[in-house]
């Protein structure tokens, strides 16, 4: 505490509710709306992943063209768990960029021709991963878990063939961000809300008849509410099924008793939700985030020997570098 | 399956394709009738009707980038060009030869193949030749082409045209040839194109607006459920615009892809049950957890807070329009003059100028910026220097040989001034000396 200032510092906790492979439901508290949206942006848009992004034609007969194919290409998800380690190719000195490098990229080869009369489905699994780490996520799937059924999955469609048309390719992925492209985002939804907090005026809710309360309770459009059936109490069953549509409200003033529920949003607890799109789990996504958010700050914060910053930024200074 | 669509088997003109059309969501009876659910034109894109940064005043749209990464709006944009190999009788034709792979021409004949036409999959740049094709020079002389030489041809190739960085790639080749044998070549020209600032878009209710600015997803907007718009829509264009059908096909969209079914979009509910009622679709949306207005909360991309408003937003059947920046974008420094007026030429296609017009040129009368409008009318479109006779009021002319100005109508050089104007005020003098009206110019002290 150098400058003598205040320091606004919070240790915001993270509860984990549900957790999958590909979906996390979490819970931030003890923080404010721009921690939580700095979360949610970086999973987005600066979470690195692999996916293809130069692709050489050497045949293509089929019916789509080669920036159609190569566009699909690039859209199949990679899984990526060696993206944080790898380098971005624009600034990876082993070499110019041409996917020959193990450090910044990796190659595939597709090739498929169809000599039957049916059409031929060219599908993810058809692409040939020169790095058993980097694959189709559809694949790797199928390989990984046993409970996975295969029947269903029948791959990311590329193109589809028929007799005579051939298809065969080489394809670079790289590393990069959501930023550049939505290609590389690792997130499929990544949304958080507000915790509400539901405070119902019991004295007012029993001068209600059940009925009433029966058609108090169905005003909102989703689950929110319920009757005990012991007690013919009304409950909150599921405070995070509301949605601030400030139904039940508008139905307790249109029944005249403005007062009957106390709606709040809690200004320092979100509820995540983080859908992953297989690139990396859902899991890793909120701690890569965290990393890199992190990594963000480093480069704001003025290291402690720079004299002059004192002068240039002051008591913004003294507060980043924690003071 | 597009394989099927005959457009890719014709050599059309002119071809604008979407990449991925999909099926509306809200359609007709009508619709159904004539088949139009079965050949898409647009994409069911999620409208948040909201304004946002400003970028989407006069009915602009603001628009998602992840949505058109992923491939909204891309369109697939196919132009012909055609050359001919005429066949001029007595056995002479034009010829097509094998490109030199060396030598000044060789960089723009890259995409050459051996028999001397473009060959398809090639990336084509603007000023690269997709025909090598040379002429006779001298086309009746008797004797067969065969015994012409090689000197008796002069090139005549062809340019693929197109402003700078606008590169395309040759899709397909033909030959055909006519009842005078001459035989034509039709290049196909492919360029894949995703939607850019000033591109046009339209609903099915005429709503159409230009593309005001691209949003990355993570400053779009989004709701507790996940979902983020695809497209902004001011919500000044309903007021005026009265396109009831288009809210209701928000509701109704959102309505079908919450319960998974096509809803139809008329304006009454009929009794036949072709239909749905407002009232219906409502109920359907509070079914599946959404307010019965289909407004929702929306949380702020760039803040994280909760808007102050409520967000009516659904999906709506957006289509791309032809109308393309990058058909229409230019400007010009320096460039062609038109010879008859030594005015800049007009138009995009003759790399014309930007015309300051008569109500322009009021403007700056008006303003007084007298010094502009002389730059803007004179020094910077036809400026000619004249030499006027002071006594006859005519042009005269300045003798290069001799170093004297003349008046060939007085004979001499004595009072000869010398002045600047614009070279189509010295042409309408000459036009309405050749019609026997003489203008006398009477010149004064500047
Ligand atoms: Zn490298
Ligand atoms: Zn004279």
């Amino acid at each position: 505490m150098e400058g003598g200032v205040a320091t606004n510092q919070r240790f915001p906790k993270i509860k984990i509710r549900e957790i999958k492979d590909d979906y996390l439901k979490f819970e931030l508290r003890e923080t404010d709306a721009s921690m939580a949206n700095a979360l949610r942006r970086v999973m987005i848009a600066e979470v690195p992943t692999i996916a293809i992004d130069l692709v050489e034609i050497e045949v293509n007969s089929s019916v789509l063209n080669d920036e159609f194919i190569s566009h699909r290409l690039g859209l199949i998800p990679l899984t990526s768990d060696r993206a944080m380690g790898m380098r971005f190719s624009r600034d990876c000195d082993a070499c110019d960029g041409d996917g020959q490098c193990e450090h910044c990229s990796v190659e595939f080869h597709l090739d498929v021709r169809c000599d039957q009369d049916q059409t031929l489905d060219v599908t993810s699994a058809d692409l040939m991963s020169t790095d058993p780490s980097v694959l189709p996520v559809d694949v790797a799937a199928k390989s990984n878990s046993s409970a996975y059924d295969a029947s269903e999955n029948r791959g990311i469609i590329i193109v589809k063939l028929r007799r005579g048309q051939e298809l065969r390719l080489r394809a670079i992925a790289r590393k990069g961000i959501g930023k550049d492209h939505a290609k590389w985002s690792p997130a499929a939804t990544v949304t958080f809300m507000y915790e509400p907090e539901i405070r119902i005026n019991e004295e007012m809710m029993e001068s209600l008849s059940i009925d009433e309360k029966r058609s108090w309770i169905e005003s909102s459009p989703t689950k929110v509410f319920d009757i005990d059936p012991n007690t013919q109490q009304v409950v909150v069953t599921d405070p995070e099924a509301y949605t601030y549509d400030e139904e039940v409200i508008k139905k307790a003033e249109a029944m005249g008793k403005p007062g009957l529920v106390e709606i709040e949003a809690k200004e320092d607890s979100f509820i995540f939700t983080v859908e992953s799109t297989g690139a990396i789990k859902a899991s890793k996504l909120v701690v890569n985030a965290i990393e890199v958010l992190k990594q963000k700050l480093d480069a704001v914060r003025l290291s402690d020997d720079t004299v002059e910053a004192d002068d240039q930024f002051g008591e913004l200074g003294v507060h980043m570098r924690g003071g | 399956m597009i394989s099927l669509a005959p457009q890719l088997c014709r050599m059309d003109t002119l071809l604008y394709l979407l990449v991925y059309p999909q099926r509306p969501l809200l359609t007709t009876r009508t619709i159904e009738l004539v088949g139009y659910d079965k050949l898409g034109a647009g994409q069911n894109a999620t409208v948040a009707v909201m304004s946002y940064s400003g970028y989407d005043i006069e009915d602009a749209i603001v628009m998602n980038k992840a949505s058109l990464d992923r491939g909204f709006g891309r369109c697939i944009v196919m132009k012909k060009s055609s050359a001919m190999c005429q066949n001029y009788g007595n056995g002479i034709m034009d010829r097509i030869i094998r490109p030199p792979r060396t030598g000044r021409q060789a960089e723009r004949m890259q995409i050459l193949d051996d028999d001397g036409l473009a060959s398809p999959g090639e990336t084509i740049r603007p000023n690269d030749i997709y025909i090598n094709k040379q002429s006779p020079s001298v086309k009746l002389s008797g004797g067969s082409s065969a015994g012409l030489p090689d000197s008796a041809y002069k090139p005549s190739i062809q340019t693929f045209k197109g402003s700078k960085g606008e590169t395309a790639v040759v899709d397909r080749v033909a030959l055909t040839s006519d009842d005078e044998l001459n035989i034509r070549f039709k290049f196909i020209m492919r360029q894949v194109r995703r939607p850019e600032v000033g591109d046009k878009f339209s609903s099915r209710h005429g709503q159409k607006g230009v593309c005001g600015t691209i949003i990355s997803q993570e400053d779009f907007p989004f709701s507790e459920r996940g979902i983020c718009p695809d497209l902004i829509m001011n919500p000044h264009g309903f007021p005026s615009r009265m396109t009831i059908g288009k809210m209701i096909e928000l509701l109704g969209g959102k309505a079908g892809v919450s319960c998974g079914r096509f809803h139809y979009g008329s304006a009454f509910g009929e009794p036949s049950g072709h239909a749905d009622k407002v009232e219906d679709i409502s109920e359907t949306l509070v079914k599946n957890g959404f307010s019965y207005s289909g407004k929702d909360i929306i949380y702020s991309g760039i803040t994280g807070c909760p808007l102050q408003a409520y967000i009516f937003m659904g999906p709506i059947y957006y289509q791309k329009l032809k109308h393309m920046v990058l058909d229409k974008m230019h400007a010009r420094a320096r460039g062609p003059r038109v010879q008859l007026t030594r005015q800049p030429t007009e138009g995009r296609s003759r790399d014309g100028g930007l015309r300051l017009g008569e109500m322009e040129r009021d403007c700056l009368i008006a303003y007084g910026a007298s010094m502009l409008l002389f730059e803007r009318l004179m020094l910077s479109s036809d400026p000619f220097e004249v030499q006027v006779c002071r006594v006859c009021g005519l042009l005269g002319y300045y003798n290069h040989k001799l170093k004297t100005r003349v008046c060939s109508t007085c004979k001499n050089g004595d009072n000869i001034s010398t002045m600047k104007l614009p070279y189509a005020c010295k042409l309408l003098f000459q036009e309405l000396q050749s019609m026997n009206v003489v203008p006398r110019l009477k010149l004064a002290e500047a």
